[in-house]
């Protein structure tokens, strides 16, 4: 592993390796980390622009109420059999659904609205409780080494086996009972949806992380942290956690819209988030049997979903360039 | 993608299954002039091979257990019961294998039936019926190993019958004094009803010789090699074998060489009939049917965006068929606060049931009942016909929000809307269209000031776990509806309104509505063997239903059958689905 100190090489030292030494900005040493890196980001206009679009996104979630009263929309539940036709075929985008409505006469665009919240949520929810598992994990298990990290490392290889699309369906079948599972605390809905994404991603994160730790423990100033008597909490958490912070910033971006699908994928299956509450891939899925009379009911939540996910990914991309100015695309 | 196709598949099978089945089918005969329906034309070309496109399996493919529409389909193509229907009357009951109408005793305790002869069974068996294999087709149905579902309905009076009696076992209260005659003795005046079910598939006779091993397994395996009476029978080899049955994939039919036109009321027109399984995709399946790559549809509906492409463009290759069925949402009455009858009634009156007929197709697909039984069903006219006997809350299909608030109030709401706040477990289906009903009748109910908890689940486990069992408590089933068993409007109402039916499993009396006075009237009328005086009678208890208002009865149902341009497809008023002895192609 690299010698280098600083988080920027770190990111990449498990793909990358030794020839990743960072240089160059470092001679500007008035500025801190962080101003560096957001120096760098905002140079990437891509990734800027993405950006620009999560913060719309995340505004939209929050106010999507009044947003869509603004627009003249009805709330995301309520049904408007008037927007149907004789056969129950919904009608397409008007001044007064501009997104159209879905078979049962719900206004599309409210929908997709009210859609970006279960998405948002779920997405930062789940992808911040894996982390939070992943980091402790890895850390304890690389730290103490031994039968600690035989037991952590083992374990999480095997959940790694699994195939997480069954594991959610199986889950989420076990846990829509009348009382959920886990003596009630996943309830059919967003909380199975948020389990499975722990489950799926938590050993993902924690072998990255005892990749990192396994590394930085054996640096000086981690010996000099020990000698000075430092419990081992203070050296895992104090000295070696904020050298991971940009890994798993960067992860974290990156989990994120992998996890924005796996929810719209298990509400496409319907172990997802329970009817009538809107999300993008309960509503695509209803959208298939009538795609080709109501394209609207398809394409909008559709869209939402490419963008939402493109976004994310080009702000995660943008953020590992920025971390780490030496690799593919710095200039 | 999968989901939405998979629901219709099983609405295909289950609504019509679980809800309750069964038209059956009959075949019947008499002596037959084939041209008694109309919509064919009289003289079908003969020959060639009908394709019918299915997405599912049938329930089973014995006659004798089959208590689902798609398999009195089938066995109304290969078996003779003793009483049939034409095509278009599904009231009046035809002679198949009898060779007249039942004889009811004045005290409707025994029912003669006259069998015809030179009737004949399929290889391998090849030999002549007689009256003592219409008695083993029904001591069968009694079997633990047969166990069919309507036999205690409608037979359980015989004397000395049992339901999960020991294979093998007689009934004494059934005679066959001679080859050509079978009387039905009965503990209780009953004849009316038991001459009405002659014309199940479970009349179809049985050899008993030949299926006693079979049934002497359990489950029995006779429907595996069955033998036919009717024009056409599973194509089978030479020890009886159906192979033309691949569970899930597959029923073949081909002609029953012993079959004798002569004297058959059906045509029977094509030589062969495939019925291909597993076509999930029901917008795809119906696509190939209206282009003509396939003949007719079988055991799904297509969906609203083909039913209006088809009545703006093909019409005539659309027919809507009444199949004497009604959908509603049940409110569990013995559970606050559906127990007090005005807290239902304002549900009734409140309800957007044009809504909930949307999430099928509309108007097409049927009427909204202003009471509950369903034309084409004896009783039906007399209960008040499609103008309905003018109960104010069930008058109004779109919702009348200010009757509603009336009942409420009389009911002790002052504001007009429920005001509790406890919440109320739905149950409802997650697939497809079923789904879009159960989300509209949820908000419905919150509309009215209910707080709905709604769960989704299977259509199978919707029933079996939930609605169909009363210890699980569900408050309102969004999801259920029934099929008459045959023409007669106790086969219809008493399942499902009458107290005395309630099961702590399988039960389908789903708004587990116990009226004394009610019950007694429906064990009355039970006993009425004159046709009319039992639609008169009927009728009075429809009203009765209808006042205590247990459900919110949203449609009558009609099936839409669609067929491709190169076939005569006739439909069957009594299957409610597509008679295929009387298909033929052009």
């Amino acid at each position: 592993m690299s010698t280098g100190a600083g988080a920027s090489d770190l990111l990449h030292a498990e793909d990358s390796g030794l020839d990743q030494m960072v240089r160059g900005e470092q001679a500007v040493a008035a500025r801190s980390p962080l101003q560096l890196f957001w120096r760098r980001f905002r140079r990437d206009k891509v990734a800027m622009v993405a950006l620009g679009f999560i913060v719309f996104l995340i505004f939209v979630a929050i106010f999507a109420g009044p947003i869509s009263r603004l627009f003249g929309a009805p709330a995301p539940n309520v049904q408007q059999t008037a927007a149907l036709d004789d056969f129950g075929l919904p009608e397409g985008p008007s001044s007064e659904h501009l997104f159209g409505v879905d078979p049962i006469g719900r206004d599309v665009f409210a929908r997709v609205l009210y859609g970006a919240q279960v998405s948002l949520t779920v997405a930062f929810i789940g992808t911040g409780l894996s982390v939070l598992f992943g980091v402790i994990l890895g850390t304890v298990a690389a730290y103490y080494r031994r039968w600690v990290d035989t037991i952590i490392a083992r374990a999480l290889d095997v959940m790694l086996a699994f195939p997480v699309l069954l594991l959610g369906l199986g889950l989420a079948t076990a846990c829509s009972g009348e009382d959920g599972c886990v003596g009630g605390l996943i309830q059919p809905g967003l909380s199975v949806v948020i389990a499975i994404i722990v489950l799926a991603n938590t050993p993902y994160v924690a072998r990255i992380i005892r990749g990192q730790v396994l590394s930085l423990r054996e640096k000086e100033f981690v010996e000099a942290s020990r000698s000075l008597g430092a419990s081992n909490r203070r050296i895992m958490f104090r000295d070696i956690l904020p050298n991971l912070v940009a890994p798993i910033i960067v992860y974290a971006t990156l989990f994120i819209p992998a996890n924005i699908l796996l929810e719209a994928a298990l509400s496409f299956l319907g172990v997802g988030v329970q009817p009538p509450r809107a999300s993008w891939g309960d509503m695509l899925s209803d959208a298939v049997s009538i795609f080709d009379v109501a394209w609207w009911f398809m394409f909008f939540p559709g869209m939402a979903l490419l963008l939402t996910v493109l976004a994310f990914n080009l702000v995660g991309d943008g953020l590992q360039d920025a971390l780490n100015p030496k690799s593919t695309r710095s200039n | 993608m999968r989901r939405s196709f998979q629901w219709t598949l099983i609405l295909g099978v289950l609504l019509a299954l679980t809800l309750g089945v069964a038209a059956c089918g009959g075949d019947d005969g008499d002596d037959g002039e084939q041209g008694t329906t109309q919509g064919t034309p009289a003289e079908g070309k003969k020959g060639g091979k009908l394709t019918a496109l299915w997405t599912d399996d049938v329930d089973n493919i014995d006659c004798g257990i089959s208590y689902y529409q798609m398999g009195f389909q089938v066995c109304a193509a290969t078996q003779k019961a003793l009483y049939g229907y034409e095509p278009e009357d599904a009231v009046n009951a035809v002679p198949d294998l009898a060779e007249a109408a039942p004889e009811i005793s004045e005290d409707g305790k025994t029912v003669t039936v006259k069998i015809r002869t030179g009737i004949k069974f399929s290889p391998p068996v090849d030999r002549e019926v007689t009256s003592a294999d219409v008695k083993y087709a029904i001591e069968r149905g009694f079997f633990n190993t047969v166990n069919n579902g309507y036999a205690g309905a409608y037979f359980g009076d015989l004397v000395g019958a049992k339901v999960g009696a020991k294979p093998g076992t007689e009934i004494s209260g059934i005679e066959t004094p001679d080859d050509q005659t079978i009387v039905f003795n009965l503990s209780k005046g009953t004849g009316g009803v038991v001459a009405g079910a002659l014309a199940l598939p479970l009349s179809a006779p049985v050899p008993k010789e030949y299926a006693e091993k079979f049934d002497a397994e359990n489950p029995s395996t006779y429907g595996q090699n069955q033998v036919s009476t009717g024009p056409y029978m599973i194509e089978n080899d030479a020890s009886g074998k159906a192979v033309g049955y691949q569970a899930g994939r597959r029923i073949h039919l081909v002609r029953n060489p012993n079959w004798v036109a002569d004297g058959d009321f059906r045509p029977a027109y094509v030589d062969e009939i495939d019925m291909p399984q597993g076509n999930d995709d029901t917008t795809v399946a119906s696509r190939k049917i209206l282009d003509g790559e396939a003949m007719i549809n079988g055991d799904f509906s297509p969906d609203p965006a083909i039913l209006k492409q088809v009545v703006s463009r093909q019409k005539e290759q659309l027919v809507l068929q009444p199949n004497g069925g009604g959908r509603w949402v049940a409110m569990n009455t013995t559970i606050k606060p559906f127990d007090d009858p005005d807290v239902r009634r304002a549900v009734v009156a409140g309800f957007d049931r044009e809504a909930m007929r949307l999430t099928r197709g509309g108007e097409l697909i049927g009427d909204i009942p202003t009471h509950y039984i369903p034309p084409e069903v004896p009783g039906f006219e007399e209960a008040g016909g499609l103008e309905g006997p003018g109960i104010d809350f069930m008058s109004n299909p779109a919702g009348d929000a200010a009757l509603s608030a009336e009942y409420f109030k009389k009911a002790g709401y002052a504001s007009g809307k429920y005001e509790g706040s406890e919440s109320i477990l739905m149950v409802g289906t997650s697939e497809g269209v079923a789904e879009k009903a159960a989300l509209v009748a949820k908000e419905n109910f919150e509309k009215m000031g209910f707080k709905i908890n709604l769960k989704l689940v299977t259509q199978d486990a919707m029933y079996t776990k939930f609605c169909n069992s009363p210890p699980a408590k569900v408050v309102i089933c969004p999801n259920v509806g029934w099929l008459k068993d045959f023409s007669d409007a106790q086969t219809y109402l008493d399942p499902t309104f009458n107290g005395d039916n309630i099961l702590q499993t399988g039960n389908s009396n789903w708004s587990q509505l116990d009226d004394p006075e009610l019950n007694k009237k429906m064990n009355d009328a039970k006993l009425v063997t004159d046709p009319q005086e039992r639609a008169d009678a009927w009728a009075e208890i429809d009203k009765d239903i209808t006042n205590l208002a247990p459900a919110i009865n949203w449609v009558w149902d009609k099936t839409p059958l669609i067929r491709s341009e190169n076939v005569n497809a006739q439909a069957s008023a009594f299957l409610g689905q597509w008679d295929l002895a009387f298909t033929s192609l052009k």
